[in-house]
Parts: C-alpha cells; structure tokens; sequence
C-alpha cells in the first residue's frame, strides 16, 4: 500500500506540475463566475417582475421560482459533464501514456508491483477528479444560495452520487489505459460515456411513448454504464416537490432528470463496476509486456 | 542475500512475439560481481533479454533466475540497477525529485537519500545540476541522471542498456570507471552493448548474440582459443633466441625486412610468460623495443560470428589450422 501511495502522489504532484491543476482551477472560476453572473441576472429580473405584479415576495420551493430551481439544476448537469470530461481527459493515459514515452520500464523494474502501480495511478487522479468536481459542485451550489437562498433539498446525495459517477469514469478509463493506446482510450470511454446518455434518452422516450422495448433498451445501456443513471439519480435529490410534479407530469419527457430516486442496487452495481474496473486494469497490467 | 549465488541464471529462456522468436535458448549464467558483456547487432534480441530479467518482459518459455529469485519478485527487483536503453523520465521532475521518487520506490530512507543523491549525482557528473527540471536536460544528461538511478539504491546487479548512446568521449570514459568502481564494490553488471570497444575494455567475460541466440560465450581469452598474443619488436635476432622463444609459446610471425629491427609475433598460453620473454630477449643480447600484449581483437571475431559462421566450432578449427600453417 505504501508504494501505491507513493505513486498517488506521484500522480498528485504530476497534476499540480503539468499545470493541471492551475488550469482548472482557472477554467472551473470562469466557468462559475460566467454561470453565477447569470443567475444574478435571472435573480434580479424576477425580483423586478415579482415587484411588477405586486407581490411581497417569492416562495424559495414554490412555482414562481421554477428558474432558480431549473438554473441549479442545469449548472449541476454541467458539474456532472464536466467532471465526466475531466475524469476522462486527466486520466487517459494514466498507464499507456507511460508506456508510451517509456517512463515505465525504470519505474516498474524498481520493488513495487504491477497492481500498487495501477492502483496508485487509479487513486492519484480520482483524488484529482473528486476534488474537481466537489469543489465546483461546492461553488455552485454555493454561489446559487449565496444570490438566490435557494438550496436543492440534499445537495450532499445529489453531490454524491455526482462523484461516484466520476470515480467509476476515472476506474474505466484506468482500465482502457491499461488496454489500449492513449488516444483508443479516450475515444473509448466517450462512446461508453455516450452509451450511458442514450441509456437515459431511450428510456425516457421508452417512458414518454409507453414503449417497454425501448425502456428495456434503455436499462440495459444503463445497467453497461451506469453513470447517467447516477446523475438521474443526482437530479431527483435536487428536485424540491414543485419540480419533482412537472418532471412527473412531463412523463419524462426531459431526459436529464428523473422524477424517482435511482435504484440501489445500480449504486451497488456502480460501485462494483468501479472496484471490477480497477481490479481487471491490475490484472491486465501484470500480465502486459513492457 | 546469499554469498556466491549467481548474479543471473538463465535456462533455455525464450521470448515470441507473434510466434516469432526474439530471444531463443539463452541459457547464461553471470557469477556474482561479474562485469559481463551482451553483445550483438541491433535486433538482436539484447534489449529484450534484459527485461525479461528484469521482469518487464514475461518469458514465452525457459527459466530465469536474477540474485537467486525470480524478476518478480519485489524483494528480489529491490536490489537491482537498471538503465533502460530509451532513458526516458519524468520531464517535469527534477533531477534530485527523480532520485527520491526512484530512491522511495526501492525502499530507501529519507535521510539515507539525503546523502546519497548528491553522491551519485557527483558520480555521474551532474554534481550541483540536481535542481533543473529533466525536461530541460540534453540526451547525454538524461543518460547521465538514469546512471545515477540505475546505481542509487547501491544494487547487487546493475543492467546498463546501451549505457553510452548519447555520451561524448569524455562521458563514454566516465561511464567506464563507473562500471570499474562498480567491479570494486563487487556489483555484478551486465552491460548490452554494440559497441566493441567500450565492452572489451572493462567486461570480464562477453556473449555474443544473434537473432535472439548465443553464439559464444566466455572470457576474451576463451573465445580466442585460450592464448595471447604478443608482438616483440627488437633490434636484430641473434642466434637461437627464436628457438628460445618457440620454447615459451607458438612462434606466428617472424619479420626482418626492415633492416635495424625484427618484429616477432608469439602465441603465449599464459600471460605469466610475457617476463619470460623478455628475460630471454635481454640474455641473448638483443634491445627491446616494443613488447605488447595484444587484447584479443573483438571486432575481428564479432565480425566473423555474426557475418557467417554461427558455429563456434568452425571458429576454432580455423584457429587450429592457422596454427598448422605456421
């Protein structure tokens, strides 16, 4: 375990080194700033009407500030792309981008095994990942309150279970990078990342047009990957009562979010992918020539 | 570990890569602080070799022993050197990060790697260079700094892969007294090398590989057949020195053309012979000019192994009949 830690901060350090981190950092301000400017502009605008139509003031949960609500949404929606997108572009070639510039065969003819090696790599960057998307999760909610006083009713699940999704894309792509080029994998992981979305969109419509075929077709893509699922998952704990109505009225005609909670047992089967993954990467890198 | 255990033992060790043999029937075996040369053309298998004793590469078939355990084990991998042929790291490390990060790895203590990373830096001659990103180093200083890697841990048994590719003269004679110091401190080193020069000139014994197999293997003298030459070079031959010196070796080549000097080659078994000689030459009376102990010439036999004759035997039946004709 020492040296699969060794080599987390190892992948810690290359983070901060190779500018990842200020990068991001810098991006994930803008990206927050540019969205909050926004939300201070909506805010600003209903106060205005609500004043217009001669009202005292707007319930936080109510109709009338559907807006807020959908903003939240929305902004934590691109939390969870993002964080996919960083999940998958940080990490792509964790391991075949060492094999490829040939840093691994000095470090793998050193004492530590294979497995330590993959693992390290696997918690360095899902380190990385986590923090990312925590902190911009953080920074929005955050902000949205800090403008509107709005909060979703459990941000913490919501957050959550946005991370896990992050942390089984980070798993997955470990994985492709100890099965394919740099380049292989990262296209990879999108079309599986894809196949999860369209998991989402086929069973909405499957849901939408009463279709069990197409809702069948849907579940199995999100029990393959389940990461949109878990962002479902995310959005019904963002949802308060009003919203969670017109989700259900809408007979899931908006394929981002749900009006039902995610099962347990896809958490479960999210979780275990996450472990699987990581467990196939060690033994596909053990058994590989370098 | 275990006193006098062989540094490497390889057994019929052998590597495909789709279905094509890069390494076939290596059977090796390198004694413990043994300066031993790979040698052969590119492609032939070298590069290969080292990493499946280094565990980096998994055999198709055979045995491999490194330290007697096997490549992968950790422990046994704890106590070797390695500089890979494409030495490449970590661009956006330091020097000295490199070190730690590698020294760490092989289970060194924090305080002990304060010492010894200067140490070795100085030995390879990045003395005071520690601190610049790697990214920022020129070929030759890379090689230098996956010198100082290969021999930070102090390993039992250094792997150096073309130790010398991108290193001027000057660094080419460092990295020699670095294998000579590694000699002195009895580390066993197997060197992969096309370079005839550079693994006569400090190796103990050498094989010889072609298209992934051994064509020879022994000490310089062993593949000469076991005997030395030695060029003399005195002023004139008196009477019955030459029946002198047939009595102490095999008499090749006699040379008086040029008046006021005769040249004399002489095969010695031993070179306890050579003062011999040059007692003989000053009894008869005589003036020594030159008396050379010639290395045996790798070149000439590397040429000839690889070009045509993978058959040892045929090596020394030319030998034997050379011999005949004088």
């Amino acid at each position: 375990m020492r040296n699969a830690l060794l080599i987390a901060e190892l992948s810690l350090r290359e983070a901060v080194r190779k500018r990842l981190v200020s990068v991001l950092l810098l991006l994930t301000a803008l990206f927050l700033g540019f969205y909050l400017y926004g939300i201070v502009r909506l805010e600003g605008t209903l106060d205005q009407r609500s004043l217009e139509a001669g009202l005292d003031g707007r319930s936080l949960n109510g109709a009338s500030n559907l807006p807020v609500i959908y903003s939240a949404m929305f902004g934590m929606y691109l939390v969870y792309f993002l964080g996919s997108l960083m999940a998958v572009l940080s990490t792509v070639g964790a391991v075949s981008g060492d094999i490829e510039n040939g840093v691994m065969q000095s470090v793998i003819a050193r004492p530590i095994s294979r497995a330590q090696l993959v693992l390290g790599r696997w918690l360095g960057f899902g380190a990385v990942n986590l923090g990312y998307v925590a902190l911009l999760s953080a920074g929005l909610l955050g902000g949205v309150y800090a403008i509107t006083g709005y909060l979703p009713p459990e941000p913490l699940a919501a957050t959550g279970l946005i991370l896990l999704a992050t942390l089984l894309l980070t798993a997955l792509t470990v994985l492709g990078s100890t099965l394919f080029t740099t380049l292989a994998n990262g296209i990879g992981v999108f079309v599986l990342y894809g196949v999860g979305f369209t998991g989402g969109i086929l069973g909405s419509i499957g849901t939408f047009a009463d279709t069990p075929t197409l809702t069948t077709l849907g579940r199995a893509a999100n029990a393959l990957m389940p990461t949109n699922a878990l962002w479902l998952g995310a959005s019904y704990h963002l949802q308060p009562e009003v919203a969670l109505q017109v989700s259900e009225a809408a007979r899931g005609a908006n394929p981002f979010f749900a009006d039902a909670p995610i099962a347990a047992g896809l958490v479960v089967w999210a979780v275990a992918l996450t472990v699987l993954a990581v467990l196939g990467a060690t033994q596909r890198f053990s058994r590989r020539d370098l | 570990m275990l006193e006098g255990v062989n540094a490497i033992e390889t057994h019929e060790l052998r590597k495909e890569y789709r279905g094509r043999a890069v390494v076939d029937s290596l059977t090796l075996t390198v004694p413990p602080g043994e300066v031993f040369g790979f040698l052969g053309p590119n492609g032939a298998g070298k590069s290969t070799t080292v990493k499946m004793l280094l565990g980096l590469v998994h055999p198709t078939a055979g045995r491999a022993q490194v330290l007697g355990g096997s490549p992968h084990d950790p422990a046994v991998r704890a106590r070797l050197g390695f500089l890979p042929e494409q030495f490449r790291f970590q661009t956006w490390m330091t020097a000295e990060e490199f070190l730690r990060f590698h020294g760490r790895l092989a289970g060194l203590k924090a305080a002990e790697l304060g010492a010894r990373i200067p140490q070795v830096l100085e030995t390879v001659g990045l003395g005071g260079r520690g601190g610049e990103t790697l990214g920022g180093y020129s070929k030759g200083m890379l090689q230098r700094a996956g010198l100082a890697g290969a021999i930070l841990a102090r390993p039992a048994l250094v792997f150096l892969d073309e130790p010398t590719s991108a290193l001027d003269p000057i660094g080419r004679v460092e990295v020699r007294e670095i294998i000579e110091r590694l000699r002195g401190e009895g580390t066993a080193v197997f060197l992969n090398s096309h370079l005839l020069s550079e693994v006569e000139q400090v190796c103990d014994r050498v094989a010889f590989v072609k298209r992934g197999r051994v064509l020879q293997q022994g000490s310089m003298r062993e593949l000469m057949g076991g005997v030395l030459p030695l060029d003399v070079r005195v002023d004139h031959l008196p009477p019955g020195l030459l029946d002198t010196l047939s009595g102490l070796g095999e008499l090749r080549h006699t040379d008086t053309n040029t008046p006021g000097r005769a040249d004399v080659e002489l095969w010695l078994d031993h070179e306890d012979a050579i003062p011999a000689v040059a007692s003989a030459i000053h009894a008869a009376g005589a003036r020594l000019y030159a008396l050379n102990p010639r290395r045996p010439d790798l070149e000439t036999m590397f040429l000839d192994l690889i070009e045509d004759t993978p058959d040892s035997s045929a090596r020394a039946a030319r030998l034997g009949q050379g011999a005949a004709r004088a």
